[in-house]
């Protein structure tokens, strides 16, 4: 992932977006005037990105009905985040441990490393079903969880296994015992890869949610917001949903890379 | 303080006999250069002597101790440099007296000394990936000195510099020896450099790596690096070499 720099990057950058815009929005129209026709496709029932704008501000916030309420894609945006997070955390502190051992020890690697490639293979949407039955709550911090923690584990197996052996000799004559070296010489070699899984693992975990929240039917979350919105025929809502996601991952995403780059100065 | 005996050591690598019965001893005080053709095993030498290896035979000793396990007692310096780099200057110096549980007044003491030492006052703050490739040198000498040891082992250590740096470094480095007087083994491929800086220069065979000759450098310093005297001794210590060298390029 590479971030354009300089004023002339982020001009290219818009005009993207913007010409995207555009072409959705012609070609909408166009299929709406009956212009062109592509079969089995029924692109005019898509909501312009105009449409889709004004759905995004008219059920941005939380709507009352008298006794009743809606909720705003806000409070769906925090409780979905509020997931992964939960779920990320739980990754992080069983993921960082687990690869460090496995990428450290031989003993730990041959103990765990069969059922890490097996269990790392079955896809967070295939422990939907299962954890419906077996959470009576928050079954979908479970999904995500799964789908946060192998890449935290292989990306940290990766940066435990990366160190320099230089490093860790300088380490040892300067007089480092075996946990004085993971403390001080592995952990910090491998930061960086530590911090590349978290960011891969949010994002597969981002991807996860919004599918566990469709499934599991909690009362909030985007993944419940878009399924509902086209349930009910509001497509222009469901569409501003799932844009939506798509920003709020790409956020998280950059996110992370800026706390790296101030975290990591060293490596600048 | 400081004086390494090597007596009869071996050490096979797989199928591959890298050194086999080398002896030689480093008095207290000492700067011995140990020179040879590439894959001699000079390398392999630090490493027995740093305790990072173990002799299949022989005996290394320390100050009349067996080394065994990592030797503690010694400071090693890296081609490479081997500086953790997400440490500053001041926290790679400050690495060993740390993780021996010196606290962090006593490290700061430790390390402004061996940073002015070895002439890095005002960079105290920066990351290895910042300097110059003399300066992470610098860096490389201080961290090794603040352990205290009582030998020092030295891989290429100005290997990777270009040769007015070199230079410099290896004029700097003897002006740091003078002063803190641990006992040094320094290895190298330059001739020049071994017949600048060594009390000795020992001559390793190629392939399995023995001792194949003894040097004495018995000339005052500073040297000087084209006298007549130096350049003598650099024709003996070249011949010497020159004909390893042919043996260790034969392919097979």
């Amino acid at each position: 992932m590479k971030i354009q720099q300089g004023k002339k990057g982020l001009v290219i950058n818009l005009l993207s977006l913007i010409i995207f815009a555009l072409v959705w929005q012609l070609l909408v129209i166009l299929a709406r005037k009956d212009s062109f026709n592509i079969p089995f496709i029924r692109l005019g029932d898509i909501p312009t990105p105009i449409e889709t704008w004004f759905a995004l501000v008219g059920s941005m916030f939380i709507q009352l009905h008298g006794p009743g309420f809606t909720y705003g894609i806000i409070n769906h945006v925090y409780a979905s985040l509020q997931r992964v997070i939960e779920g990320g955390i739980i990754a992080f502190i069983i993921g960082v441990p687990l690869g460090i051992g496995v990428g450290y020890s031989k003993l730990i690697g041959n103990l765990f490393n069969p059922l890490i490639e097996i269990i790392r293979n079955m896809p967070p949407m295939a422990w939907i079903p299962l954890s419906i039955f077996i959470f009576i709550s928050g079954g979908s911090i479970f999904i995500v969880f799964i789908g946060v923690v192998f890449p935290i584990i292989l990306n940290t197996v990766q940066g435990v296994k990366s160190t320099d052996p230089r490093l860790i000799d300088a380490a040892r004559t300067l007089g480092a015992s075996e946990s004085m070296i993971v403390k001080k010489v592995i952990i910090p070699s491998a930061f960086p890869s530590i911090m590349t899984g978290l960011r891969i693992g949010l994002g597969v975990g981002w991807m996860a949610i919004v599918a566990a929240e469709m499934v599991i039917r909690s009362p909030v979350g985007l993944g419940y917001f878009i399924w509902n919105m086209g349930d009910l025929g509001r497509y222009s809502e469901m569409v501003a949903g799932m844009i939506v996601i798509g920003v709020i991952g790409y956020i998280m995403n950059i996110s992370i890379l800026l706390l790296q780059r101030r975290f990591i100065k060293w490596a600048d | 303080m400081g004086r390494l005996v090597i007596n009869s050591v071996s050490k096979r690598f797989n199928d591959f006999l890298a050194l086999e019965d080398v002896n030689f001893e480093v008095a207290e005080g000492e700067f011995v250069c140990l020179l040879g053709p590439s894959g001699c095993g000079k390398t392999t030498v630090l490493r027995l002597a740093a305790g990072l290896e173990k002799p299949d035979s022989g005996l290394l000793c320390l100050d009349g101790k067996k080394i065994s396990g990592v030797n503690k007692e010694c400071g090693f310096v890296f081609q490479e440099y081997a500086l953790f780099p997400w440490r500053t200057v001041k926290e790679n110096i400050e690495f060993g007296p740390e993780v021996k549980g010196k606290t962090s007044l006593e490290c700061e003491k430790i390390s402004k000394h061996y940073i002015d030492l070895v002439g890095l006052s005002g960079f105290e703050n920066h990351y290895p990936d910042e300097l110059s490739g003399g300066m992470k040198q610098r860096v490389g000498i201080a961290r090794a000195y603040a352990n205290n040891p009582k030998l020092l082992l030295m891989d290429e250590p100005f290997g990777a510099l270009d040769a007015q740096t070199r230079n410099l470094m290896q004029s700097e480095l003897l002006r740091i020896w003078e002063k803190e007087h641990v006992s040094v083994l320094f290895v190298t491929h330059s001739v020049d450099e071994a017949v600048y800086l060594g009390d000795k220069v020992l001559i390793m065979s190629a392939r399995p790596g023995k001792i194949k000759e003894i040097f004495d450098v018995k000339l005052t310093r500073p040297r000087i690096r084209t006298g007549p005297e130096a350049n003598i001794i650099r024709d003996r210590v070249l011949k010497s070499l020159v004909s390893e060298i042919k043996i260790a390029s034969k392919p097979g």
